[in-house]
């Protein structure tokens, strides 16, 4: 009679103990989806980036020295708001032989916007003090920046220049896209 | 692990304050008439935290809100669920509260020594309606928009402070981004914040008096742990059902059109509101917005007093029962009036219209920075509906309405459009029965012209069943997008037809004796080279007195591009419109 007992009170407390915890855990849990939804969305889309059109040649300096220009995109996409038109970042421009060399303005370190520096004709983060030459690679030893500055696909069409802009994970050896 | 939780106990004491929250005692026994409150803790913290992480996701402001939501909504993985659920418990908790309000109103636990107790959950009440009301309005839709405006139009009308708490609450004048950061701030600061206050008096308090027994005792005494708590977790977990039962159902929450204020919308509150919207319509909003809330106020106060003798207590039971079953009764009425009204009913189908039209523009196009509002706005089948219906509609119809799905109260006068130049609706037009009928041209002076008349009338059999050949090659000219172009050798032997080359027609007059088809000759009836075409239909809204159509034998059509009652724009938008559908 008595084990009886035990093992009803024993099962009350065991149902009590699951139903509250069921209850307890619902709320969180029916958000955790959508909380997710960001890691979600962005393992599915692997997409190769748009080509921006970003400057005429011609406003480009002969003499290979680097000039900034803001990337203009066509159609951005921020959650539920479509842009038409607008800036997505900026690049330095450098031209190289025949070819145009693009280097993105983030910084690798850490993703603050690196200077040009005229008098020692040469890239500076001002944060950090990382320091690139004018082809982009790291020049002062122990950089804090792990990679030389990013570079993207560019393109001479029609005397304008064309870029697929793109920005890289930061602080890693490698240069890896994201997305 | 012992030894961890000797040391927390140690720092913290939480053994003892946990025996003391979980062995509270219950005299009697455990009952489920004790459940409620435990019940409305749940939803509370349910709101809570689906609260915060709809947060994430919510934008408020005029141009985001809306657009905030529906990407929940609709592109966030699970984002309908989480909302259908705060949406539905939101519901349940008014359900619930009135249970609870019930059980402590017929069990007499509001009386001494727990008066205090019944003041602080009757303002809990209050700022659950206030929690309801506020979060009715931050999805930025149609309904929520035109309903919350009358709530805080009532607030207007409260003495002296009215006008300046509305716009303190409103943010301004009129509606806009600050109704939205505020409306926020107390949906999701302020008043929650409160409500987390007053809950913690309101157990505290419930504690300190224990519960307030109701005899004969069924049971012996026993404790809050774990025998009640069984039977409030079991409750919690059927109100959770419920909710998610809802938000299965329905598939989450509902989401109108967005808010536009030049775009009319039948504004009805929640439905646990009605009774109040139904009383509006019968008392002044003065009564309703200050002299009712501060009898209630008033009657709250006094109930603890009132309950002293057992007839009073009789008479709080009877006050509450009276006042829920006038609320169940004005609710039925209102939805009993809704329902009878089709003109609500259209309103309410138009919405849905709208909602789903917005849908899938966003679906082709995406939202433009300045807003969803103003893809509706710019719609062309929109502009089209809402066009018929100001221009039109007073004499024509479309698919017996007036465009939009709105019944016109002026009898109709011009033919029924939808489905126009289509071969049904030709062969319509050419039968003399539907000819003269009200629904082509029996509220007109043609009626009784020559078509009707000297044509129509006078068809023999055998004519009359060569006619819907007539109509195949008219429709064909209106190059209509849903129907099929004839192949040619069939179209040159219906003109043969229409030409009366071998003269099938000799009774009545023969079509071409009056409309001409691609020929010189200037016949005294309407042109039907090209009928029905874009070319066509604009020509002739713009001028029906053309001496190409009705020339001065036009009766009633106003010529909307020569007397420039509407734009080129918007008469080809018309014209769009009126042939994209076939008639219903």
């Amino acid at each position: 009679m008595e084990g009886e007992d035990t093992g009803r009170r024993k099962f009350i407390r065991v149902a009590t103990i699951g139903v509250s915890a069921a209850c307890g855990i619902f709320p969180l849990a029916s958000g955790i989806p959508a909380l997710l939804d960001p890691v979600k969305k962005s393992a599915g889309e692997q997409g190769v980036e748009p080509w921006s059109k970003v400057t005429p040649l011609a406003s480009l300096p002969e003499d290979g020295s680097p000039a900034k220009f803001e990337v203009v995109q066509e159609k951005v996409v921020d959650a539920w708001t479509t842009y038409k038109d607008i800036p997505v970042g900026a690049v330095y421009l450098t031209r190289q032989n025949n070819d145009v060399v693009a280097f993105n303005l983030k910084c690798p370190h850490l993703g603050c916007a690196i200077d040009y520096r005229k008098q020692s004709n040469d890239y500076f983060c001002p944060c950090h003090n990382s320091s690139f030459g004018l082809d982009g690679s790291v020049t002062t030893e122990n950089s804090p920046s792990p990679r030389s500055m990013d570079t993207m696909e560019t393109k001479v069409e029609d005397g304008f220049v064309w870029i697929r802009f793109q920005h890289f994970r930061p602080n890693v050896p490698e240069k890896i896209p994201l997305s | 692990m012992k030894f961890v939780f000797d040391w927390l106990d140690d720092r913290s004491g939480y053994r003892n304050l946990l025996h003391e929250v979980l062995y509270e005692k219950v005299p009697g026994g455990a009952r489920w008439r004790y459940v409620w409150g435990s019940c409305l803790t749940f939803a509370f913290f349910t709101q809570v935290v689906t609260g915060t992480l709809l947060w994430m996701f919510y934008s408020p402001s005029a141009q985001t809100a809306w657009e905030s939501v529906y990407f929940l909504q609709y592109q966030v993985w699970g984002g309908w669920f989480l909302r259908g659920v705060h949406h539905y418990m939101a519901q349940a908790m008014i359900v619930l509260l009135v249970l609870h309000l019930m059980q402590v109103v017929i069990d007499g636990a509001y009386r001494a020594p727990r008066e205090l107790n019944f003041w602080f959950g009757a303002l809990m009440m209050g700022v659950t309606l206030a929690l309801s009301l506020t979060g009715y309005l931050l999805p930025w839709d149609q309904k929520g928009y035109w309903a919350t405006a009358v709530a805080t139009n009532l607030m207007a009308e409260v003495p002296w402070i009215g006008p300046a708490l509305q716009k303190i609450v409103v943010g301004g004048v009129e509606y806009g981004h600050h109704t939205l950061t505020r409306f926020f701030a107390l949906h999701a600061g302020v008043l929650p914040a409160m409500l987390v206050g007053l809950v913690v008096v309101h157990i505290y308090l419930f504690r300190k008096h224990g519960i307030h027994v109701k005899e004969p005792r069924p049971k012996k005494d026993s404790y809050f742990w774990p025998d009640q708590i069984l039977k409030d977790a079991i409750a919690c977990l059927a109100v959770l059902l419920a909710v998610v039962g809802l938000t299965l159902y329905f598939r989450g929450a509902p989401l109108g059109p967005p808010a536009d204020p030049a775009n009319e919308f039948p504004a009805r509150p929640e439905w646990y509101f009605l009774f109040l919207f139904q009383l509006l319509k019968y008392v002044p909003a003065f009564w309703g917005a200050v002299i009712i809330p501060a009898f209630l106020v008033l009657w709250i106060f006094l109930q603890p007093f009132i309950g002293i003798s057992r007839p009073g207590h009789q008479i709080n039971i009877g006050f509450w029962w009276t006042l829920i079953a006038g609320s169940v009764a004005l609710t039925l009425l209102a939805f009993a009036e809704d329902r009878a009204n089709l003109r609500h009913s259209a309103a309410l189908e138009e919405a849905n219209w709208q909602a789903e039209r917005v849908l899938s523009i966003v679906q082709d196009q995406g939202i433009p920075p300045a807003g969803a509002v103003t893809l509706l706005r710019s719609d062309h089948q929109n502009r089209a509906r809402n066009l018929f219906a100001s221009h039109c509609s007073s004499c024509h119809r479309f698919n017996g309405h007036d465009g939009r799905g709105y019944p016109v109260d002026d009898p109709q006068t011009a033919p029924e459009l939808a489905g126009f130049a289509s071969v049904d609706w030709v062969s319509k037009l050419l039968t003399h029965k539907h000819y003269i009928s009200e629904e082509y041209f029996g509220g007109t002076a043609f009626k009784d012209g020559t078509m009707a008349k000297k044509v129509l009338a006078k068809y023999t059999p055998e004519e009359t069943a060569l006619l819907p050949r007539i109509a195949t090659l008219l429709s064909d000219m209106a190059e209509l997008p849903y129907q099929k172009p004839l192949e040619e050798d069939e179209r040159e032997e219906l003109l043969a037809l229409f030409y009366n080359d071998d003269l099938d027609f000799q009774d009545g007059l023969a079509c071409i004796d009056c409309h001409d088809i691609d020929s010189e000759g200037d016949g005294y009836a309407p042109d039907l080279t090209g009928y029905g075409s874009n070319e066509w239909t604009v020509a002739f809204i713009k001028n029906p007195e053309d001496e190409r159509f009705y020339g001065d034998e036009n009766d009633r059509m106003p010529c909307y591009g020569r007397d420039a009652k509407l734009t080129d724009e918007e008469i080809q938008i018309l014209s769009d419109w009126i042939r994209s559908k076939p008639a219903k």
